[in-house]
């Protein structure tokens, strides 16, 4: 496993490759809340021929009633969530994207993901209208998905990752639940905190 | 080790980069309260908004978080240790 050193934040392809699928094992191994679905590894087509390297992890089905109240709620007020990780080339870090719909297919428009958002998250939002949530283009998918700005990924997981002691296997393996505690955090997505015990 | 919820937790906050260091960098924390606690606290101490807080190298805690189940996870030595930094995540 060459690559880039875990060090200065960023993450190889090899690295996110064995990262992602030590999340997908581990992620089946906790205790997850139920409302959670399970991680599944996708393999990117490359025409019509499943890549061997080359694949996101799939995070699809997140069941979001913003409406609030106990009520029973017309289906109107469930936003259903997909969210992808995908591995940026040019930012050697994994990158979240993601799309909310409604029950009946629609998919849902900023404002409306607005209500999802943590307060933190909107206050980010009306002071950095480019640089946080914006929309752009699956690179798997060709479609318009949200995404998670990372131009800063790789400080904040330098912050995350300098101080420990452990391997450069393991720290490859922390990886990705660290930086899923930072990018859930921005959309309202709870990681258990079990995730980051160690096995 | 596991604590009691009404129990105590000693948090000890730790600086990291170029923020600030606290005259008082430990302080006692009821385990029943939220994570949110203590990053309210270093926002007010700091007069700063936008703080990165991390626990263990490892990750950043959900603000919603009870203290004492941070503490029954990922206490050494008897309190918890929370790192910041003044670097924004996004933004």
């Amino acid at each position: 496993m060459g690559g880039s050193p875990v060090g200065d934040g960023t993450l190889s392809l090899d690295g996110f490759n064995a990262s992602a699928r030590a999340l997908e094992k581990r992620w089946k191994e906790i205790e997850v809340d139920e409302s959670l679905p399970d991680w599944t590894w996708k393999p990117c087509s490359n025409l019509g021929v499943p890549s061997e390297v080359e694949g996101y992890l799939a995070l699809e089905g997140v069941y979001r009633d913003c409406g609030g109240s106990q009520v029973q709620s017309s289906s109107g007020n469930i936003h259903v969530y997909d969210f992808h990780v995908v591995y940026s080339h040019s930012y050697k870090a994994p990158v979240l994207y993601f799309q909310g719909h409604r029950s009946d297919g629609q998919l849902l428009t900023l404002d409306e993901i607005k209500q999802d958002l943590p307060s933190d998250s909107l206050k980010v939002l009306s002071e950095s209208k480019w640089t946080f949530i914006t929309r752009e283009e699956h690179p798997q998918l060709s479609r318009p998905w949200f995404t998670l700005h990372p131009c800063a990924t790789s400080d904040w997981m330098k912050l995350l990752l300098e101080e420990s002691k452990v391997a450069y296997e393991e720290q490859l393996l922390r990886y990705l639940p660290a930086w899923l505690s930072v990018v859930g955090q921005a959309v309202g997505l709870k990681i258990p905190l079990e995730l980051h015990c160690r096995p | 080790m596991a604590a009691e919820a009404d129990q105590k937790v000693v948090v000890h906050v730790r600086s990291t980069g170029d923020a600030p260091i606290l005259k008082q960098s430990k302080f006692k924390i009821s385990g029943r309260d939220k994570f949110l606690k203590v990053i309210e606290f270093l926002r007010r101490q700091l007069h700063q908004d936008t703080l990165f807080v991390y626990i263990n190298s490892a990750f950043s805690p959900n603000p919603d978080e009870l203290v004492i189940d941070l503490y029954n996870n990922f206490g050494i030595d008897g309190k918890l240790v929370v790192n910041y930094a003044l670097s924004a995540a996004w933004g």
